[in-house]
């Protein structure tokens, strides 16, 4: 129970279901809108905030920007929680890696990592990663693809409104932005995925990535918040009719009775 | 027939104004033949802490020993109950741990945490079968009626209900659900905790 | 003994459909590239919001960077040109940079173009089932000069002064043949590079973009960048259904050019 890695026990048993015509079910997945922008003082990072299970929407309001380290950040995209966990084993490896060297890791660092730790489980690991950062040498951005292949770009989109937010960057990137129009484009390539693209939707959320801090602008565009209901449903109590109940007290109560009243008292001589 | 249908059954959780409720239907069935109406899959990790199983059967009783085993090793090892937050991380890693052969669980968990002032505040938390933890502010839903549970869940759920609205809310919530929902039913059970009690009611409901 | 399906690629997986080449010439090489790479996964949903009625459309095959740099330095001297998953490749030539980089070490001295084609070789024949790379090595050393290896799919090592890969190169192996002289010179050597590859591009859907080229001499590395609107151009058709038709002229019965 205590052995590092996946455990592989109901593997055999799930295979003969798999084989005796049972598909095996859906794991949320983040059919996402993810982007990464280089500007003229390092990084920004967008992503929408909808998970969802086949085409239920299972969360609506979901964190889709991870911490790697202090100035590196992560997009996640794909199965829902091979990008947590990814994520959150190479957050832990690259704290550790600080520790041991005594210095700031690096973007490529992170991205070597992703790699070669997607690589190893041939696509498997289902996490579509955008990986930004600023470090010693710069600010990076790249692409990481389930399968282990990376991409180092200017402004990258990834996950299922990707081509929506092209789009926006195709049309309107351009090298040296400042930050205020960065986040207008970062916001533009989201809202893009949000409305055009099904599998996202919900808020934009960004992260602001420079040589001496990092923002993390969560939920910085709302443009679906939900109305205030006109109408309350509460329901008059007694509504719900119920044939048995328990009340279990988590009250502690003690009645403390003195005893020495009148005994005789104890030699203490 | 997906086997995450199999034994049929599902459970809804829901914030309320200093207090938590979670809910299941009582239904265990083999496909469309009803087995038992007294099949629980809601069970307490701590007195502040309950996590429903909807899915597949034999797994509900793997994996409530296997986090009885878990919880008692932390509260050995920590000296202290475990708070729900955590208790959620550790739902969600021994998921994970299954990625590749997975449960077919999506647990459903409620209860209330301490906060540093000695108050308690609500925390409900769902994860799908390999472990994505979804922190929601106001309700979670799992199991066979999930599409109807959210649907009407969105549209009853408002914010700040005391214990005995949020019993009322949750209940209808859950009935009206799963009346339209073939695998679920046959009975429900509502737990309502609050900072000095938890009420456990079970339901008058169709049993067809 | 199963064949082996030498056009698996796994489902989603990021596919560098690409043309590649390398020549050599007589104080080095040229090796070039297109930049397109494409990736499978993607099932999008169009919704138009213009009628009330949802028009879904699914696009499998998207541009996941139209522009690659598929030419990987892995040592001073020598570099590779990718083709097949980007995933495998890259994987690939990241051992191979770090094994050149321990031979360095070890050895004192740059490895010869042999020895990193035939780590090259031994990586894909070795893992022959599991990995769909096909690979040019070229580079300049001190023993052999200019050199040029070809690792097609199933891990065979072959020296050639020419050699060309990836699904673009089907559409321009005729035309190498044709083209090819032994004894050219840089100049020479660079168009010939830069004419196959936008044939190439111009024909294969999953090439296209950019051509990369490297000039390796025992002098250095020169990059050469050659701008999508800047290919060169080769006769590209015309409409012959709608053309009007010249009087003066009897109709032919196929149009030829």
């Amino acid at each position: 129970m205590s052995s590092p890695g996946f455990n592989f026990s109901n593997a055999v048993r799930n295979n003969f279901l798999q084989e005796k015509g049972i598909p095996l079910p859906k794991a949320t997945s983040t059919g996402t809108t993810i982007v990464g922008c280089l500007f003229k003082d390092g990084i920004i990072l967008g992503a929408d905030t909808r998970a969802t299970e086949g085409e239920i929407i299972a969360d609506k309001n979901c964190e889709k920007i991870h911490y790697i380290t202090e100035s590196i950040r992560c997009c996640g995209a794909g199965t829902a929680a091979d990008t947590e966990f990814t994520t959150a084993s190479i957050s832990s490896n690259m704290e550790l890696h600080a520790l041991s060297t005594g210095r700031a890791p690096r973007v490529v660092t992170a991205m070597t990592m992703l790699k070669q730790y997607l690589f190893q489980y041939q696509g498997h690991v289902g996490a579509a990663l955008v990986l930004g950062g600023v470090d010693s040498t710069g600010p990076h951005l790249f692409t990481i693809h389930p399968h282990g292949s990376t991409d180092k770009l200017p402004y990258v989109t990834m996950g299922s409104g990707s081509l929506a937010a092209m789009a926006v960057f195709e049309s309107s990137w351009k090298p040296n932005m400042e930050r205020g129009e960065a986040l207008a484009l970062v916001s533009a390539a989201i809202s893009a995925g949000i409305f055009n693209d099904l599998g996202s939707g919900s808020n934009v959320d960004a992260c602001v990535i420079t040589a001496t801090q990092t923002e993390m602008l969560r939920n910085f565009v709302k443009p679906n918040e939900r109305v205030e209901k006109e109408r309350r449903y509460t329901f008059r109590r007694g509504t719900t009719a119920w044939k048995t109940e328990n009340i279990r007290s988590l009250i502690v109560s003690e009645d403390i009775t003195p005893v020495s009243a009148g005994g005789d008292a104890m030699d203490i001589s | 027939m997906s086997i995450m249908e199999l034994n049929g059954g599902s459970v809804i959780a829901m914030v309320g104004k200093d207090c938590v409720a979670i809910a299941s239907d009582l239904r265990l069935g083999n496909q469309a033949l009803g087995i038992s109406s007294s099949f629980q899959r809601i069970f307490p990790v701590t007195d502040r802490v309950y996590v429903g199983l909807p899915g597949l059967a034999t797994d509900v009783t793997t994996l409530r020993e296997r986090f009885r085993y878990r919880v008692n090793m932390y509260t050995i090892k920590e000296e202290r109950e475990i708070e729900p937050e955590t208790f959620a991380h550790l739902v969600s890693s021994t998921l994970y741990e299954h990625r590749f052969g997975p449960y077919f669980i999506e647990p459903v968990m409620a209860g209330l945490s301490k906060t540093p002032s000695g108050g308690y505040k609500p925390f409900i938390a769902a994860t799908d079968l390999i472990g994505c933890l979804n922190f929601a502010k106001d309700f979670v839903v799992a199991g066979t009626a999930s599409a109807k549970l959210f649907g009407v869940a969105e549209g009853l759920w408002e914010p700040d209900l005391e214990a005995e609205d949020l019993f009322e809310t949750i209940s209808q919530t859950l009935l009206n659900a799963v009346d339209r929902d073939a695998y679920s039913g046959w009975g429900a059970i509502v737990h309502v905790i609050t900072k000095d009690k938890i009420i456990t009611r079970t339901l008058k409901a169709r049993m067809d | 003994m199963d064949r082996i399906d030498m056009n698996r690629l796994k489902s989603g997986e990021v596919n560098l459909g690409t043309s590649i080449m390398a020549v050599q010439f007589d104080k080095g090489v040229v090796i070039g590239a297109d930049s397109r790479t494409t990736t499978g996964s993607y099932i999008v949903r169009i919704v138009s919001r213009m009628f009330s009625m949802a028009i879904v459309a699914n696009i499998y095959i998207s541009q996941a960077n139209r522009v690659t740099d598929k030419l990987t330095h892995v040592h001073d001297r020598i570099y590779c040109c990718r083709s097949g998953s980007a995933a495998d490749t890259q994987a690939v030539a990241d051992i191979v940079h770090y094994y050149l980089q321990l031979y360095t070490q070890s050895h004192g001295s740059s490895p010869p173009v042999s020895v990193a084609a035939g780590v090259f070789q031994d990586i894909c024949y070795e893992n022959k089932d599991g990995l769909s790379a096909g690979i040019i090595v070229a580079g300049w050393d001190k023993e052999a000069g200019p050199s040029v290896y070809n690792i097609p799919l199933g891990g065979g090592l072959f020296r050639q002064p020419w050699a060309i890969g990836g699904s673009g190169s089907t559409y321009v192996y005729g035309y190498c043949d044709a083209t090819y002289q032994d004894g050219w010179g840089r100049d020479e050597t660079v168009n010939f590079v830069k004419n196959t590859l936008s044939l190439a591009m111009s024909r294969d859907g999953s090439s296209g973009g950019v051509i990369r080229m490297c000039v390796i001499t025992e002098d250095g590395v020169e990059r050469l960048f050659v701008p999508g609107d800047q290919l060169p151009k080769f006769w590209e058709g015309r409409e012959v259904l709608s053309a009007p038709v010249k009087k003066s002229l009897a109709l032919a019965p196929m149009a030829i050019e």
